[in-house]
């Protein structure tokens, strides 16, 4: 843990200096250094379940990271405390450091999820990093799906996420990543220099549960070979935190299948320790992958909290 | 070291196959050469996930340190993200743990038996074999050859019984594949235990078929 003596931005600040993959990318930008105001963006959420609803009890913020206000515009679930992110820079800079702090404090419901994609800009220098951490207590129930990660050409980033969740508490965390943007330009298609997302997750007590560091270095290593990317262009990973019973149901009916031709596949696996599952999706548009993703988010509702999902937005 | 790296070895790795009945089986692998592709990756990820473990294991079990195997060991084990991998790989670990017991008989081999059975520790397969080599004082780079070697055999043995291919075209495979153990070794001797990565969502989508398959030769 960071001494309070340090900001609550810290970890986001000093997780690059240490990992092999960026140690190539430690120089600064001719622009404005790494870590100066408005570079460093931090967000502490603190959602608490109060007389029959969830509010934004705690809310500190640092620009570019900003929230405005929960909505209960859930139907189905109007307790549901619905908040959006938003990063009034529009995309992550090289340099960029941003720091999440998310809570929920016990019985708390919420959705959380981003205005638009996640766009990492090109980079000649340094790298973007991301520091998420999310606890959920007794009874919590957090969606957090953001909309994709767009990496852009010579983009650099870094992204770690610590869950301490309750063993009754349940996060469904997705993360969509593009190849870029693959229209645009033939050099786009996974032309990222260092993506390197890694998620971790204990209990309250401490107890490991599972932890993944996907690191996709497309120079070094081939993304269109076999049993890597393939064919496919689009990539999910979604992790479902839940008691076991509602994980086994839900594994249950997420099924999995490879449909080479349909350019889909999908899958959810057990995650160790009894931590829930952990659901891969591959597909050769965002669309189908992100269909997909809605489908399963769909099946953890129903499971968790017994409603249907709202009905899509047009423009999402 | 010849004998532990052996396909022979009793430890079961013949029934495993590590995904490729599901690829086969979904099209994915074909040929010679998508069979060499993926094999590659279930190599390359091999090195950077749980090839630094064992080097992390092999000098803790050289020190005699429990302690530090035992958090190893856990970080290998929460990092099997399917329930076939982790069988294969505590199941791999015991049989080497039991083996190493009856034929070298080191003290810590006896205590790392004793905690598997106690289930105080999950005992992966990297973990297992790290410790057979360091009680015979056989260097860590040789343990990550027979680790490597092992991932692509096993693949490979399993290919013969599940697609049209010959023994000389997986033995091809195989001489290719081994020639680059060496530079895996110093990329993975140089990192630490929190650098362990991954990235082959197919292959983690195969594995999520194939518990789902109705018929199945193999157990992954």
């Amino acid at each position: 843990m960071i001494p309070a003596a340090f900001p609550p931005w810290t970890r986001a600040e000093t997780l690059g200096a240490s990992m092999p993959e960026f140690a190539r990318f430690q120089d600064e930008p001719l622009q404005m250094r790494s870590g100066t105001v408005g570079k460093t963006g931090f967000l502490r959420l603190g959602l608490e379940h109060r007389c029959g609803q969830t509010i934004l009890a705690k809310l500190e913020r640092r620009s570019p990271y900003m929230v405005q206000r929960a909505l209960h515009c859930d139907e189905a679930m109007p307790g549901l405390a619905y908040v959006f992110l938003i990063t009034t820079t529009g995309c992550v800079l090289q340099g960029d450091r941003l720091a999440l702090d998310i809570t929920l404090g016990p019985h708390a419901q919420a959705h959380l999820t981003s205005q638009s994609a996640t766009k990492i800009h090109a980079m000649d220098a340094n790298y973007a990093a991301q520091s998420q951490s999310i606890t959920l207590a007794d009874h919590a129930y957090l969606e957090f799906l953001p909309d994709p990660v767009i990496p852009h050409r010579h983009s650099r980033f870094l992204s770690d996420t610590q869950i301490t969740i309750a063993p009754s508490a349940t996060l469904l965390l997705s993360e969509i990543v593009q190849p870029g943007r693959k229209h645009h330009h033939p050099d786009e298609r996974f032309g990222a220099t260092v993506l390197s997302i890694s998620n971790s997750a204990v209990r309250p007590d401490g107890r490991v549960l599972f932890a993944e560091k996907l690191v996709i270095e497309p120079q070094r290593y081939a993304m269109r070979q076999t049993g890597v990317m393939d064919s496919f262009d689009v990539f999910a990973n979604v992790i479902l935190c839940a008691p076991k019973d509602k994980a086994e149901r839900i594994h249950e009916r997420a099924g999995a299948e490879v449909k080479l031709t349909e350019g889909l596949a999908f899958g959810a696996c057990r995650l160790p320790n009894d931590a829930g599952l952990i659901f891969k999706v591959l597909g050769r548009e965002t669309a189908q992958v992100k269909a997909k993703v809605r489908e399963f988010w769909g099946i953890v509702r129903k499971e968790v909290v017994g409603h249907p999902l709202p009905p899509p937005y047009l423009w999402r | 070291m010849l004998q532990f790296g052996d396909s022979m070895f009793p430890i079961g790795a013949f029934s495993f196959s590590s995904g490729l009945e599901s690829a086969v089986q979904k099209g994915v692998v074909t040929n010679v050469a998508t069979l060499r592709a993926f094999a590659r990756t279930a190599v390359e990820q091999a090195a950077r996930g749980d090839g630094i473990a064992l080097i992390a294991a092999h000098r803790a079990a050289t020190a005699g340190d429990v302690g530090t195997l035992t958090r190893i060991d856990a970080q290998v084990y929460a990092r099997k993200l399917s329930d076939e991998t982790r069988t294969m790989s505590i199941r791999m670990g015991k049989k080497f743990t039991e083996m190493g017991v009856e034929m070298v008989g080191a003290p810590l081999l006896y205590t790392w038996r004793e905690r598997i059975e106690s289930s105080a520790t999950p005992g992966c397969y990297p973990i297992a074999l790290a410790i057979s080599f360091a009680v015979q004082n056989l260097p860590a780079c040789q343990a990550f050859v027979v680790h490597q070697y092992g991932v692509a055999t096993t693949i490979l043995g399993a290919a013969l019984r599940l697609m049209k291919v010959s023994h000389i075209e997986t033995q091809k495979i195989l001489y290719e594949l081994t020639g680059q153990t060496e530079e895996m070794y110093a990329t993975a001797a140089a990192a630490r235990l929190s650098d362990m990565a991954a990235f082959a969502p197919l292959t983690e989508i195969l594995a999520a078929v194939h518990t789902r398959a109705h018929v199945r030769l193999f157990m992954n």
